[in-house]
């Protein structure tokens, strides 16, 4: 299937942010830019050429003045490639077809700025230089003809704000990808469910609980239940700093889930400034088995269970430790 | 659809197999609370991993049921709640105030076994 090419990663990127021929459509008419900003542009072209390379040049001069912007383009080579296709992209905003191919090109360029971190007050300032160095070309080009020039600017005014928006939300849309991932590797880790002993399962719980992390440690517990076929659980909060009403109450039902489906949960680890909360809140916890610490919880449950603990006299790490 | 009743030893096993509509829950209630008598019944299990969900009828009528059932000598414990089924049951408010509840058959049995 030779006419079928792989979709490209912008082309995946415009569907995940939502960039179908409607939205775009939409974005346009907000914007209000239509067919004949289209024409205007197009009729554009010919000066556009003639002031590009100028444009380009002053662009660069000053995007060099500035330290922050002059460490993206310290090597010459990269410099002048970078130059070209700023050219092509300048050039471009005068060929009309403003379709999906054009917002596909649109994005390449932003993710590849979003790749080097290139801040967006910078891009933002690109567009603001471009749009003033260009207006000074048409009073050159048009002379003393507002009528001619305010119509041609405006309508390259829309085109460069429709530009800006993908831009920026192709900037954003990158990091809040990142954001996403990053939580969902956090979610991964967070809940384990560890078998402890034969029908005994131990959930430690470390870190702030929020309402997703309230859901998911409800689920991981009560599967946890059902897969290792639980008889009691121990729920570890030492590692929580605070707990308010809404997540008391979450964990509250959980407990009486748990017992719904035969097991009993024991939450240890309740740190005095949790137990000062709770009472604060009025959380009535009443119902529930809780102890100090995780030693009390998992000697609650194995009383609970029937195991009993023997130290052996002669235990292992009573010897002196052989060196060898 | 009907749920069949085993007897196994002093206990009666009804396994609940699919979906029930009220009809048929509230005549499971009642030829569960006939057959307590009828066999000198110690324990009752009912076995409901299958259901997907309970609504309110449905926990008030098991928890009557279990009422009925302790009137006439016997205890009853219900065995399979789904994870989903008790998170959702307690979010809802609904318990089931006066019956036992195990894992699944063979702890509803330890359990009757240990208690009756």
């Amino acid at each position: 299937m030779a006419d079928q090419t792989r979709p490209s990663v912008t082309l995946a990127l415009m569907r995940e942010m939502g960039l179908t021929e409607e939205t775009l459509a939409r974005r346009k008419a907000f914007l209000e830019l239509r067919d004949e900003d289209s024409e205007r542009l197009r009729g554009l072209h010919d000066l556009a050429q003639q002031y590009a390379e100028r444009v380009i040049e002053d662009f660069y001069a000053h995007l060099l003045s500035f330290e922050e912007s002059k460490k993206f383009f310290t090597d010459p080579v990269v410099l002048a490639r970078v130059k070209a296709a700023q050219k092509q992209y300048f050039l471009r905003l005068t060929q009309g077809h403003y379709d999906a191919a054009y917002v596909e090109d649109r994005l390449r360029i932003g993710v590849a700025h979003e790749r080097i971190d290139l801040p967006i007050e910078l891009y933002l300032s690109a567009y603001n230089f471009y749009l003033r160095t260009v207006m000074k070309h048409f009073v050159e080009a048009y002379g003393n003809h507002p009528e001619q020039v305010i119509p041609l600017f405006l309508s390259l005014l829309k085109l460069v704000f429709f530009d800006m928006g993908l831009a920026t939300e192709t900037y954003l849309f990158q990091r809040e990808r990142t954001i996403r991932e990053q939580q969902e590797a956090i979610r991964e880790i967070s809940t384990p469910v560890l078998p402890l002993r034969e029908r005994l399962l131990l959930l430690p719980i470390i870190g702030a609980i929020d309402s997703p992390r309230a859901q998911q440690i409800t689920t991981q517990l009560l599967h946890g239940i059902r897969t290792h076929r639980a008889k009691v659980v121990v729920m570890d909060i030492t590692g929580v700093p605070t707990v308010d009403s809404a997540i008391a109450n979450h964990l509250l039902q959980t407990v009486q889930a748990a017992r719904l489906m035969g097991a009993i949960v024991i939450v240890s680890g309740l740190s005095p400034e949790v137990a000062h909360a709770l009472v604060r809140l009025g959380v009535d916890l009443g119902t529930v088995q809780t102890v100090g610490t995780l030693q009390d919880g998992i000697e609650a449950a194995e009383q609970l269970l029937g195991y009993a603990v023997h130290k052996v006299e002669s235990a292992t790490a009573d010897r002196p430790v052989e060196r060898s | 659809m009907r749920v069949p009743i085993l007897k196994q030893g002093p206990y009666l096993i009804a396994s609940i197999q699919d979906a029930l509509t009220d009809e048929d829950l509230a005549q499971l209630q009642q030829e569960l609370v006939a057959r307590v008598g009828q066999y000198r019944t110690r324990g009752v299990i009912i076995d409901v991993a299958a259901l997907d969900v309970m609504d309110s009828f449905a926990s008030r009528t098991l928890r009557d049921l279990a009422h009925a059932i302790k009137l006439r000598g016997a205890r009853t414990v219900i065995v399979g709640i789904q994870p989903d089924v008790a998170f959702s049951m307690v979010r809802l408010g609904l318990s089931l105030v006066g019956a036992d509840t195990a894992l699944d058959l063979e702890d509803g049995l330890a359990l009757l076994e240990q208690h009756v």
